[in-house]
């Protein structure tokens, strides 16, 4: 069982690292993060990765609320806290434990933004989330609204209704209020990067100097956490990192 | 009227001041007649010219089915069961309670977020961090408490479903043996609505006498609460 905690009480200094990314839709967060994934996997160590809303057990909930309209911004906010308070005890928590790597896309920080624009109370949103375990570091991608809403809509034919905010009656249509809506969440993580101490990244740089940041920031952190198996028992893995391929007959190998 | 009050923060979406119904809890364990009271109730408040809503835990259109299913399969930590819980009620506040006491009915409860409360802290969850979330739960006219003992809830217990997994707390306690999980629970369980009743000046009724006794007690009890209200 998750026991609410003070966010500094969950975690041991010796025991996992965790590493978060934030920011609005279109900030190049989740991009920098599977970067950050592939050379930590690279490096040999076992990493655990975490998606904000990706419970299955919360899931059909969730669509359900989403495709009906029924998510008020209690409901939303109460049902995204289920979702989090989920993968928390089942993944996020257990690996921190083990002493592993866990990288997480979105984390209480978006539910702090999200909700309090939403006008949900942000006295009683941390207190909600104060089971969470505080992460090793918090990165924030800061990127002006016209880019990232620029970036998000080149290449979407239609926002969706809770993505755009339009519950909250901000535009017309979907694309005026998902352009209110995002600079209202970055207004709010700008309260949040001073209160949290979020780092943040600028996210207009290109692609491989944040990502150089990010791993400048990370690997300190790296210093004895858990390692990968070697092989994951999967002979194609091991034959993967010596550079050949199996010859077909052997493609069929179980898992 | 009803005042639009609050146990912490006034949630988003919620106007007004005062409502014209009236908002009544019927809490208790399982087992202890609550439903049968509810039923009785209905048919008193309903004869007398009230109309009625009926409303209990799980039974929102939200999540009242992934609540049910997540308890078969016991799938769900306490954590994420409470913050399921905490959809379904706030959910039902807004498209049952509300607009029930919006349209000057009496919202008859059965079980309220004193329920959900006393099972979670059995099970070791923070006061304090359940007193925030369910901070959003408007403050009702009445809560009635019926109250029992271990023994005799549990003729009552076995003469209708037996002993139930979930209420006799098998999901955290350890061991095989259920009369004696069921004991410690309930008596637990009993031990955290007594204080509840105590800090938050709930009616208390007796409920180990018959069905015609408690329904009397019930009935004098919510009277007072109805006066001045208008009829259908």
């Amino acid at each position: 069982m998750v026991e609410p905690k003070p966010a500094n009480g969950v975690l041991k200094q010796d025991s996992g690292r965790l590493f978060i990314v934030e920011g609005i839709d279109g900030s190049g967060k989740s991009t920098q993060l599977d970067l950050l994934r592939k050379w930590l996997v690279n490096l040999g160590y076992l990493v655990v990765f975490s998606e904000w809303n990706s419970s299955p057990i919360v899931r059909a909930t969730t669509r359900r609320g989403k495709r009906e309209h029924l998510l008020s911004p209690m409901s939303f906010s109460l049902i995204h806290a289920a979702d989090f308070a989920s993968r928390t005890s089942a993944t996020i928590l257990p690996a921190l434990r083990a002493g592993a790597i866990v990288l997480a896309d979105r984390y209480v920080y978006t539910a702090y933004a999200r909700d309090a624009v939403r006008g949900v109370n942000r006295a009683w949103l941390r207190k909600l989330y104060s089971f969470a375990p505080p992460p090793s570091l918090a990165f924030y991608f800061d990127v002006p609204l016209e880019e990232a809403v620029r970036r998000i809509l080149a290449g979407r034919p239609r926002i969706k209704y809770y993505e755009a905010g339009m519950d909250l009656g901000l535009g017309a249509d979907s694309y005026e209020s998902f352009q209110r809506f995002q600079g209202l969440i970055r207004a709010e993580y700008e309260r949040l990067v001073p209160e949290f101490g979020l780092i943040r990244l600028d996210a207009t740089q290109t692609l491989v100097d944040q990502q150089q940041q990010m791993r400048e920031l990370v690997r300190p952190h790296l210093e004895g956490a858990m390692r990968a198996p070697d092989t994951n028992g999967d002979p194609r893995r091991v034959v993967g990192q010596m550079g050949h391929q199996l010859s077909e007959r052997h493609v069929d190998v179980p898992r | 009227m009803t005042a639009l009050r609050f146990y912490g923060e006034r949630p988003p979406g919620i106007n007004g001041e005062e409502l014209p119904g009236r908002l009544i809890v019927i809490e208790g364990t399982d087992g202890v007649g609550r439903t049968t009271h509810v039923t009785l109730l209905t048919e008193w408040l309903e004869a007398r010219g009230y109309a009625v809503v009926n409303t209990g835990l799980r039974r929102s259109t939200l999540a009242g089915r992934e609540i049910e299913r997540a308890k078969r399969g016991n799938t769900l930590d306490h954590m994420t069961l409470n913050l399921f819980y905490a959809t379904d009620f706030w959910d039902r506040m807004e498209r049952q309670i509300l607009p029930a006491l919006r349209a000057g009915m009496v919202a008859l409860v059965d079980r309220y977020i004193f329920s959900l409360m006393s099972r979670a802290v059995v099970r070791g969850m923070p006061r304090d961090w359940l007193e925030n979330l369910f901070g959003f739960a408007l403050v009702p006219d009445l809560v009635v408490y019926l109250d029992i003992d271990v023994p005799h809830l549990i003729p009552r217990v076995l003469a209708s479903t037996g002993f139930d997994y979930w209420e006799s707390g098998r999901d955290y306690l350890p061991g095989q043996d259920v009369f004696s999980s069921f004991v410690e629970y309930q008596s637990n369980l009993l031990a955290e609505f007594r204080r509840l009743a105590r800090e938050h000046d709930f009616v208390t009724v007796d409920a180990r006498g018959s069905i015609h006794e408690v329904f009397r007690q019930l009935c004098a009890s919510i009277e007072p609460v109805l006066a001045l209200m208008a009829r259908g």
